[in-house]
Formats: structure tokens, C-alpha cells, sequence
């Protein structure tokens, strides 16, 4: 399988409460339609690597950062950004990537049918009746013409599913998606998500701070090491394979 | 579906589903901009109409000869071709100039002065109609009020004069085409055609008037003269230049210099004042604006974030808080032009009893209305616009984790 996401010493710094934080990647290479799962506690910097996996935050530095989503299109993620190319990073993410966060992030104002198709309308997709097959294997085909407040949290995390792979992406995002839900719920749109992320041939990365669910779900883990560095001014976590 | 025409339709889908926090935006525009309409029109209702009624007042144009001259009717013609003047008729001698009136619903009869008049005359602007030949006239609400008499009477005129030895009366038939309000002139005057002016002064001259059958000396073949004139300049600022070149003249005039000066010093003062005011307003208000839409942009980073998530470029992200400004702007000004004109007709309303007649305290013109959008929607968008750059240039991860 090609390679998609190829990063070598790739650096995010932050301060969090006026402490130092050190995001570092060594090396990572995930493969197309591959299973990954970023494992590590919370503040670790899973969402931050997800982030810059998503195109959606730039590192402070990296040897090398490319994206793959197809075999005839390759991309240097830190040339854009070094380049500011902000338009073709959207552009990438738009085609290539859907992004699942922690609480949903719908959009209040959008039906959940709207929600859902948003990413195929901005890319001019036309209307067909995927939007309403992706909803009924992930169970919410009855709740298209609500409002996402009116949805149960299980519920939204269902519609933020469909809404990822709505156009049919090659990557999908997860951040914790299923860590407000409870165990038996988690389990089964974990398990739906998978069939269709199997189906669809899509790479797809999660976080997750459950290493448990990680082993049960049988997907790659790109586990977690921290330390202090600096005279204990950093805290630096660190992923590898 | 361009991005441009996705990002109006849900700038405004979020602007109706946050209806209430819209509504707060729209009243806080409004009871910022109303009160501000209200000031401005209380400004053009009671300052304006007080300094134009100051400035268009005839008696402040009118410029008065001191003593008796010699005026041609070529002088008349002159000044009566220029410019900066309104209206300039000939006056008789002053003892020539009256006329006994009498109706026969009063009992007395009332010596009355004349004053000649014709078009564009500033003392009876209100009045449509004018004397013409020999036999209308036009009476001062005083003369009027003393003969019991009101427009569409008639009332017997009489001149006396003492010709060759004997003392002589003639009458003529008057028709009252109007009566001039009495804040026009306070005193008993009746207003005639310069013809019958003439006629007079003929008559008490001992000249005969041949289109009315009195009987005297011949007529004079010599050009006429007149002692005197009523002259009015076309506004208040041009009183001063002329009565200076009158005297340059060697005509000794009089005229309101004093209160012009005065009533321009108001005028001055008073757009002074209220030109700060109304600068004051406008930068308080543009701040007040701008602030509450600078926070807007904030709250709304996190909608932005998930926007630019799903792939939305920076430069089309900006366009969702303009325009929702833009919405902000246009109802907020639309309620403000509400609350104004119910304030409006109310102060009107209270205010009516203690007004003259036609007197309105408080108004705007159409082009005050578009002023104020105008100004609203430029501030609206500029802070929009300074908080959307911001906005844009903010990461896509940056209001992720809040959602």
C-alpha cells in the first residue's frame, strides 16, 4: 500500500498554563487504508498531531511533512505552509480529508441533512442518494430534518461520521470521537464506522486514550512517550510506532 | 453554488437561528442610532425652522429710503434687474398715499395708508392673487378687522383734496381680494396696483385721472418721479452691500443690519453647536457599533473554524461576519427609522398647540434617512471587515477544540 502521511522530525511548541509543551515526531509513515489509532492520555497531543494531520494547524518545523491521498497526487504539507499557501492547504483538506471532533462540531444553524451534505455541496457534488444511504447504515436517517440540538450526543457523533465521509474523502480524521458517549454506544458506531471505512477503502487515524478499545478494534497504535526536558522547563510528548 | 453565494446563505441561515442574539445586535444598533435621528431632527425641526424663519422674514430684506428723492422709472428698472434683489416697487408721498375706507358693516370710516404691490411681492408671498387695475385691493388683517370686512366684500374708497378753492371728494368701488395675516404688517394698509397708487397722487395733486373720471389739470408730460421705494434684497446677505451702494449713491437708506447680524450669528453658533454635537454622536456611535460587531466576529470563531475545516478559503470567511453586519445594519437602521418617526409624530402631536400654524419642531429630510444608513452600513462593514481579516488569518484548528 502507498504511503499517505510521511512526516520526519516534525516539532509543535506551545506554552499551556505558562508551561512549555513539545509536540515531536520522529518518524511516521501511515499507509493508504490503513487503521490508526494516536494513543496517549489527555494533553498528551493527540489532537494537536490530528490537527496537523488535518492541515489545520502548522508545526514550527519538520525535515519533512508530505501528503499522499492518492497515488497521482502528492503534496509537501510544510512547503505550503511555509509558502502560505492557506487556499491550497483548504483546498486539500476540502477533497481529501473529513474531520471528526470530540463534541461533533456541527453546525447549530444546519439541519442535519445540511451538515451532512455542506462537504459535498463546496465541492459541487451532485445531489444523489448517498447522503441518505451513509445516514441509514449509521442509523440516523430519521433525524435528517432535525436541528443537531435536538439530537442525543450518540446522535451527533453519528451525524459527524456521516458528515466526514459524506464526499467521500481518502483520509478520515477521528479525535476521541466516542469519549462522551458511553461504552455500549462507543462500541457500536465504532463498529459501523469501521465496516464503512473498510468499505470505502479510507486510511483512517483516531485518538483515543483508551487502550483497550485501541487493541479490541485491532488498529495500528502510534503510542505516546513523554519526558521533561529543558531543565524542566518542556514537557515534551513524543509518538512513535 | 460558488462559495461566495454558500457563505451568504449561511451568514444568514446562523443570523436567523441566533434570532435572539441578532434581535440584541439590531436593538442595541437602534437605541444607539434612534436618539441620534431624534437630536438631528429635533436640530432641522426647531433650528432650522427658527433660523429660516429668521433669514425669510421680509421685514429682516427690507431696506427702507430715509426722506424724500427722485427716482426715475429707469432707476426702478435697474434695480429691478439685478439679482440680489427680490421685489422694488415706487412709493408716493405719504400724505398722497391714504385713502378713506368705509363698509357697510362698520360704522366709521378708517383713514388707511396704501402701499403699492404686484408679483413676487416678499410682504404678501402667502397670497396667490394680486391687485389689478383700478379697483382691488388687498387689506392688512388690522384695516380689515376694523371694517368687519373679508375677502370677496367690497367697501367704498374716498379720496379728498382741496382744488381751486374748493374742497373736492371722490369715491371709488373697491373689491377685497384678500386680507393679508396680520403677521405680514401690523398696521392699517390696504395693498393696490401701482396704477391706482398713482392715481391717487394725481388726484390729491389736482391732476385729472382720466380712466376713473376725475377731473383736475392736465396730466404731467414730464417722465414721472417718486419721492421713495420699497425695496427688498433676495436674502439677508445681500442687505448690507446694498445699502452701502446706495449711499454710495447718495441715497440715504435704513435696514435691520443690526438684527441680521444677529440672526447670522445665531445661525452660525447654532450649526456650530450642533455640527459637534451631531461629530460627537457619530464617533461615539461608530465606536458603539464597531465594538458590539468586533465582538460578534469573536463569538463567532468557532462556527469560522469549522467553516475552514470543511475547506472554506480564508478570504470568502470574511464575507460571513461583513454580512452579518450587513443584517445588523439594515434592521438596526430600519428600527431606528421606526422608533424615529413615532417620535417624531408624537413630539409633533404634544407639541402642536404651542406651534404656529404649519410649524413642525421636529423633521428629517429623505436624504437625512439615507445619511444615516449610509453612515450605519460603513461603520457596520468596516468593523466587520478589520474583524474578518482577523478572523481569516486565525488558524482552522484555533476554535476547533471548543466545539
Amino acid at each position: 500500500m502507498p504511503v499517505v502521511y510521511s512526516l520526519k522530525n516534525v516539532v509543535k511548541s506551545r506554552l499551556v498554563e505558562g508551561a512549555g509543551f513539545r509536540l515531536s515526531i520522529p518518524s511516521i509513515e501511515i499507509n493508504a487504508q490503513e487503521n490508526v489509532a494516536l494513543v496517549g492520555h489527555s494533553g498528551c497531543g493527540k489532537s494537536t498531531l490530528l490537527d496537523m494531520l488535518a492541515l489545520a494547524l502548522h508545526p514550527d518545523s519538520a525535515e519533512h511533512f508530505s501528503l499522499t491521498p492518492k497515488e497521482d497526487e502528492s503534496y509537501s504539507i510544510d512547503t505550503l505552509w511555509q509558502k502560505k499557501k492557506q487556499n491550497v492547504l483548504a483546498k486539500i483538506r476540502k477533497q481529501h480529508i473529513g474531520y471528526v471532533l470530540q463534541q461533533g462540531g456541527l453546525l447549530p444553524y444546519l439541519t442535519v441533512r445540511e451538515n451532512i451534505e455542506l462537504p459535498r455541496k463546496l465541492m459541487d457534488m451532485p445531489e444523489d442518494d448517498s447522503t441518505r444511504s451513509i445516514a441509514r447504515v449509521m442509523g440516523i436517517h430519521r433525524q435528517l430534518d432535525k436541528l443537531p440540538g435536538l439530537l442525543s450526543a450518540g446522535e451527533r457523533q453519528r451525524v459527524a461520521f456521516t458528515r466526514a465521509l459524506s464526499h467521500r474523502p481518502t483520509i478520515l480524521l477521528a479525535d476521541e470521537p466516542t469519549a462522551s458517549l458511553d461504552p455500549i454506544t462507543a462500541r457500536k458506531i465504532m463498529a459501523v464506522v469501521m465496516e464503512l471505512v473498510k468499505g470505502l477503502k479510507i486510511t483512517m487515524i483516531t485518538a483515543s486514550h483508551d487502550w483497550a478499545h485501541v487493541y479490541k478494534m485491532d488498529l495500528r497504535s502510534l503510542h505516546q512517550e513523554a519526558e521533561v526536558v529543558e531543565n524542566g522547563n518542556v514537557y515534551q510528548s513524543t509518538f512513535r510506532d | 453554488m460558488s462559495q461566495f453565494s454558500k457563505i451568504i446563505s449561511l451568514s444568514f441561515r446562523d443570523y436567523s437561528h441566533e434570532w435572539r442574539m441578532s434581535g440584541c445586535f439590531v436593538l442595541a444598533l437602534a437605541s444607539v442610532l434612534a436618539p441620534m435621528m431624534i437630536l438631528f431632527g429635533l436640530k432641522f425641526g426647531i433650528v432650522s425652522s427658527m433660523i429660516t424663519g429668521l433669514i425669510e422674514n421680509p421685514g429682516n430684506r427690507e431696506i427702507r429710503a430715509v426722506g424724500s428723492g427722485r427716482y426715475e422709472q429707469a432707476w426702478f428698472d435697474e434695480y429691478a434687474g439685478r439679482k440680489e434683489i427680490a421685489f422694488i416697487i415706487p412709493k408716493t408721498r405719504s400724505l398722497a398715499a391714504t385713502i378713506q375706507l368705509k363698509s357697510k358693516s362698520a360704522g366709521r370710516i378708517f383713514s388707511t395708508e396704501l402701499f403699492a404691490t404686484a408679483e413676487n411681492d416678499p410682504l404678501l408671498q402667502t397670497i396667490n392673487v394680486k391687485p389689478q387695475g383700478f379697483y382691488q385691493v388687498i387689506l392688512s388683517d388690522s384695516i380689515a378687522n376694523k371694517l368687519n370686512i373679508k375677502k370677496g366684500d367690497r367697501l367704498d374708497g374716498s379720496l379728498v383734496r382741496q382744488f381751486r378753492g374748493k374742497r373736492e371728494r371722490v369715491h371709488i368701488d373697491l373689491e377685497v381680494i384678500d386680507v393679508a395675516p396680520a403677521s405680514v404688517i401690523g398696521r392699517s394698509v390696504a395693498f393696490v396696483s401701482l396704477d391706482l397708487l398713482l392715481a391717487t397722487e394725481s388726484f390729491k395733486d389736482g391732476r385729472a385721472v382720466a380712466e376713473l373720471n376725475w377731473s383736475g389739470n392736465a396730466s404731467e408730460t414730464d417722465k414721472r418721479n417718486y419721492p421713495s421705494f420699497r425695496m427688498y434684497a433676495r436674502s439677508i446677505v445681500d442687505v448690507e452691500n446694498l445699502v452701502n451702494e446706495l449711499e454710495q449713491e447718495g441715497i440715504n437708506v435704513k435696514a435691520n443690519l443690526a438684527e441680521i447680524n444677529t440672526v447670522q450669528s445665531i445661525d452660525r453658533n447654532l450649526s456650530i453647536i450642533f455640527w459637534i454635537i451631531a461629530c460627537v454622536g457619530a464617533v461615539g456611535f461608530s465606536f458603539s457599533l464597531g465594538a458590539s460587531l468586533w465582538a460578534n466576529v469573536d463569538r463567532k470563531r468557532k462556527d469560522l473554524s469549522i467553516l475552514r475545516l470543511v475547506g472554506f478559503q480564508g478570504g470568502k470567511i470574511i464575507l460571513f461576519p461583513v454580512l452579518q453586519s450587513m443584517y445588523t445594519g439594515m434592521l438596526g437602521w430600519l428600527l431606528a427609522v421606526l422608533i424615529y418617526l413615532v417620535a417624531e409624530q408624537t413630539i409633533n402631536q404634544l407639541l402642536a398647540p404651542s406651534l404656529e400654524i404649519d410649524q413642525i419642531i421636529c423633521y428629517l429630510l429623505p436624504q437625512h434617512f439615507f445619511w444615516a444608513l449610509g453612515l450605519t452600513m460603513f461603520v457596520a462593514s468596516t468593523a466587520a471587515i478589520l474583524g474578518g481579516i482577523r478572523a481569516s488569518r486565525i488558524e482552522p484548528s484555533d476554535g476547533l477544540r471548543d466545539i
